[in-house]
């Protein structure tokens, strides 16, 4: 319950942020761009929309999971308001957790208005609208609950700064993971075991991409979909585990 | 007022320097410089994070507004091999790209060479698209008359579930009758029907033609011939083996020119293509 109230005020917060809009409309901007651009290219322009939907959903959904997630905690902390609430009897944990849930919460209706922006523009151009698209997007949100958790962890014991770009670190590196094992399969012994740990600490990322399944209608296997979610949601609650260890240590003078 | 001034003057020159600039460079050859300098597929991937398939479209969609001006200045087209490469490499089931990329190389740029590499790129990411094998058949048929791989493709393609009836037709007398122009013109039927592109349409419909010349040619060469076994001696014009029962009509150019008797070698010809097409000499 108290987890609900600091998430639906986190909620409420976000909304106010002039950076959520900003990023929006641009996302929203860039879908919409796919009317002119389907019009230059020859062959296959659904693919096009698609493509270019999908990715402007990941890439914003990204920015703002980072630049408002890494702000949730260190806003509080500056404008000394981080008192008042854990004066009260609330564990750090359930602090943490609320303010995570309201970004998702943000972020899913965030997500949700650039589905409804993408199926517009694909309803306007005839393109077919399948499921495999909603699994796509699933999954870009799935993406957004791990790199927001990412964000959170980093945000308990350095600047927003150093956060911001420690977690754009780690969505890059997370997107190019296998290629850590692939290099790590060339070599032996020592850099092997390295390059191997490496690869399953780090998130790997590109697990959740399915952009090129939905333009090729290459069908997602019902198991893969469900362990792929299991590996997305553990991750993130790994990353909320550790972030709450930090900040329940963490001193506010 | 000042700073405004300021200002609009700035915006002035700005704009003004902008299209100096823009006229000082040739944007095509800009446009093609910059798909020349791509890197490598392999490389551009992973500095894609992720975006690759966006990145493959947005190379695909420069490479479209470089062919569809109506003269492309450079005609090395290694630039267009290259960049084609690198847009299967970020999106290997990309077929469309393969399909029309191929088509490009070997009716545009001559090169059948790099058409059938990319083609058979492509057939080994999507052994599920029909037309691959089948541009790679077509390739082999016309510009490399080798009837045999042609026919392999062709085979290949009529095991794909998913290809139009014809294709089995085609694969079959492939096998069968090699070079034949009746062969050679069903099957450009075939392309004539299946081009997208009003340019490419344009190509096909050219060759058609030609191999139109080519079997009215053949169909004559053998009145002729009978023409001189039995009276032993050359007719003077087409006209006299109509005349004479060894030809029902001399057809019609397709080109508007006309068919004629050269009067020094003695062989028929087209007034608009003196020169034979290769695909039907008998090799």
């Amino acid at each position: 319950m108290r987890v609900l109230s600091i998430a639906l005020n986190t909620f409420r917060e976000n909304i106010r942020e002039k950076l959520l809009y900003n990023l929006l409309i641009f996302a929203l901007l860039m879908i919409g761009s796919s009317v002119l651009l389907t019009r230059l290219t020859v062959g296959e322009w659904d693919r096009l929309i698609i493509n270019l939907g999908l990715s402007s959903m990941n890439l914003f959904g990204v920015l703002i999971a980072i630049f408002v997630g890494i702000s949730l905690v260190s806003k509080e902390i500056d404008k000394k308001t981080i008192y008042t609430i854990l004066s009260k009897p609330v564990p750090r944990y359930e602090f943490l957790l609320g303010k995570y849930l309201g970004l998702m919460l943000t972020l899913l209706v965030n997500t949700a208005v650039m589905v409804v922006g993408l199926i517009a523009v694909m309803i306007y151009l005839d393109a077919p609208v399948t499921l495999l698209l909603f699994e796509a997007v699933g999954f870009i949100f799935l993406e957004l609950v791990v790199i927001t958790a990412v964000g959170l962890l980093f945000s308990t014991f350095t600047s927003t700064t150093l956060s911001a770009i420690f977690t754009l670190a780690i969505y890059v590196v997370g997107h190019l993971s296998t290629d850590l094992k692939q290099f790590g399969a060339q070599m032996d012994g020592l850099g092997k075991a390295v390059l191997n740990t490496i690869y399953y600490i780090l998130p790997n990322l590109e697990r959740f991409n399915l952009k090129g399944q939905v333009i090729h209608k290459v069908n997602v296997v019902g198991t893969d979909v469900l362990l792929t979610t299991a590996y997305g949601l553990a991750y993130a609650g790994l990353l909320l585990a550790l972030a709450s260890i930090i900040f329940q240590r963490r001193d506010f003078q | 007022m000042l700073l405004g001034l300021a200002a609009a003057v700035f915006l002035a020159t700005i704009l003004s320097l902008q299209i100096e600039l823009d006229q000082r460079h040739d944007e095509q050859a800009d446009r093609i410089e910059s798909l020349r300098l791509l890197p490598r597929g392999e490389l551009l991937r992973p500095a894609l994070i992720g975006f690759h398939h966006l990145g493959a479209d947005l190379i695909w969609l420069k490479i479209v507004q470089v062919l569809g001006e109506p003269v492309v200045t450079d005609q090395d087209y290694e630039w267009l091999y290259h960049a084609l490469d690198v847009v299967t490499t970020l999106d290997p089931q990309y077929s469309y790209a393969y399909d029309v990329g191929g088509t490009i190389l070997a009716e545009l740029a001559n090169r059948v060479d790099w058409s059938n590499q990319l083609l058979e790129k492509g057939v080994k990411a999507n052994p599920a698209a029909w037309r691959l094998p089948f541009v790679l058949g077509f390739n082999y048929f016309f510009h490399l008359s080798d009837y045999v791989k042609a026919g392999e493709y062709m085979g290949q393609a009529a095991k794909i579930p998913g290809r139009p009836l014809y294709v089995d037709t085609l694969a079959a007398r492939l096998y069968v009758e090699g070079g034949s122009p009746l062969l050679a013109l069903q099957y450009l039927e075939v392309m004539i029907q299946q081009a997208e592109d009003p340019q490419l349409r344009v190509i096909y419909e050219e060759k058609y033609k030609e191999v139109v010349i080519s079997r009215d040619l053949g169909t004559m060469d053998q009145a002729l011939a009978r023409y001189k076994q039995t009276r032993g001696r050359n007719p003077q014009t087409l006209a006299d083996l109509v005349k004479e029962g060894y030809l029902a009509a001399v057809p019609e150019e397709p080109f508007g020119g006309e068919y004629r008797m050269n009067s020094e070698t003695r062989e028929i010809e087209s007034s608009t293509h003196r020169e034979r097409l290769r695909l039907h000499r008998p090799d």
